[in-house]
């Protein structure tokens, strides 16, 4: 009988250390596995043969690596508050002016304007909840305005890529939207943010960046005000500030948290959800043996023929 | 939305796993899938009057040969994008030539949620029943070949964001 509960004793610390391993994250394990420059062995997922480097997020970057011929990434799917692609988090409450704006904008994703589907969810904010048919809408995508940075973000990596271009002489990041082939610039040489006043605002934004640890944290000011949000029309003021926290929790990932800092259209700061991305191989993201992101251009011409479809198709 | 249509139950079961599937895409280009009734999809055969190879959508126009003889003229914009459609292996040149002028193909439609000759299409089968221009192949629906208008709204609704509903 002794022996019996020696064994069961035995058994059950093995399994109590078998479950507490378990329980340790991928990402602290990633961590204890290497910091700069570490050369362990990958993750059974880690598509990555490079040395894992913590401070590089040079690479092709995609949501949802299945489609490339990769294993799913579970934490790579937003914590949407609508169906499509978001800033999402916390939504914060507008101001007069906030709520103004969000009005004139008429957007073509969300829960449809007056539906059921709408009422069945009365805890999501009510800007999620207006979608119009596009011919009725004004969604600046329409007219191949561009994006705006934090649409940019948001909607890579659906069906969309990313890609992270770092400098050699470690001076800037070059991030590059594959939907409309845009980019955007994040200065690492100590510059200052430009005064907002003294610039022309731009849709991406002036952006700066500093490493705390192994967290490269983003500030971006100077945004033209005529974006959206996201593809649900929420407001952006050339008094918006965002900061964003990026990090590559493990050899294959990287993840950003954003906040943004709107005092125009919004009460207080709003944090987005968490989005995280795969690293694709070029060779599984090629097309013709050509790796790489797509030129998926929003091209005018191409849109006035769309359009004509969309609005026929809307009795205009 | 619109309800009031004869479906088979297994039609209507293996559609909306089609549709589940789909989701996500719908959603990811342009917001095409609110202008159309994809909950209630048909097919037919036809006739590729144009195909073109463009963002954000294909768009695509196509003949109807009705019972009686007569010829619909539809226009229609397809789910998928060239993006999408690229790396499924569905280049310019491969789609353009499966869907130059004249070729017969099955669709897979919903109808646009005003009514008339307009749709999205969200599958094509070659003559020889090939999944083509698509990454996909999950989609089933009524078949409507030869039935004139193919399935309509069952009754007129006033479109969200149409003028008078946009509030």
């Amino acid at each position: 009988m002794a022996k019996k509960n020696a064994l069961m004793r035995v058994t059950g610390a093995i399994v109590t250390v078998l479950i507490a391993l378990t329980a340790v994250p991928m990402e602290m394990r990633a961590q204890q596995r290497g910091g700069r420059g570490a050369g362990a062995a990958p993750d059974p997922g880690d598509t990555d043969t490079r040395p894992y480097d913590k401070h590089d997020f040079s690479g092709l970057w995609a949501r949802n690596p299945q489609a490339y011929g990769l294993g799913p990434c579970t934490e790579c799917r937003d914590q949407a508050l609508a169906p499509g692609y978001g800033f999402f988090g916390t939504v914060p409450p507008r101001t007069a002016e906030g709520e103004k704006r969000l009005l004139a904008n008429k957007p073509g994703r969300g829960y449809e304007l007056n539906s059921k589907e709408a009422k069945d969810h009365p805890d999501v904010d009510s800007g999620y909840k207006r979608a119009v048919l596009p011919a009725f809408g004004n969604d600046p995508e329409g007219r191949c305005e561009p994006l705006g940075l934090m649409r940019n973000i948001a909607f890579s990596g659906g069906g969309a890529t990313m890609e992270m271009v770092q400098a050699k002489a470690n001076d800037k990041i070059i991030q590059r939207f594959e939907w409309t082939w845009d980019n955007r610039e994040i200065w690492l040489d100590g510059r200052q943010l430009p005064k907002v006043e003294d610039y022309l605002p731009r849709f991406n934004g002036y952006s700066v960046g500093k490493w705390e640890g192994d967290t490269l944290v983003v500030t971006t000011n100077g945004f033209d005000d005529r974006q959206w949000l996201d593809q649900y029309g929420f407001p952006v003021s050339e008094k918006a500030v965002l900061e964003e926290r990026w990090d590559r929790p493990s050899p294959n990932r990287l993840r950003v948290k954003m906040t943004l800092t709107d005092p125009v259209n919004y009460t207080r700061p709003w944090p987005a959800s968490v989005k995280v991305w795969a690293l694709i191989p070029t060779s599984k993201m090629s097309v013709g043996g050509w790796g790489g992101i797509l030129e998926d251009r929003c091209v005018p011409s191409d849109e006035h023929l769309f359009n004509t479809f969309r609005d026929k198709a809307a009795g205009k | 939305m619109r309800k009031l249509y004869k479906t088979p139950h297994n039609t209507l079961l293996t559609l909306a796993a089609g549709l589940l599937f789909l989701s996500g895409v719908a959603s990811a280009h342009h917001g095409s899938g609110i202008s159309y009734d994809t909950g209630h999809l048909w097919s037919t055969w036809a006739t590729i009057t144009e195909f073109n190879y463009r963002n954000p959508h294909p768009s695509m126009t196509f003949d109807r040969t009705l019972k009686d003889g007569k010829v619909e003229h539809w226009q229609s914009e397809l789910l998928t994008n060239p993006s999408a459609l690229v790396r499924a292996g569905w280049t310019k040149s491969r789609s353009l030539e499966a869907l130059k002028p004249g070729t017969k193909v099955k669709l897979y439609i919903g109808t646009s949620r005003a009514g008339g000759l307009d749709g999205i299409v969200m599958k094509i089968e070659s003559a020889t029943g090939e999944n083509i221009v698509g990454e996909r192949g999950t989609v089933t629906a009524v078949d409507m070949d030869g039935v004139p208008l193919g399935l309509q709204p069952a009754a007129k609704e006033v479109l969200p964001g149409a003028p008078g509903n946009d509030k």
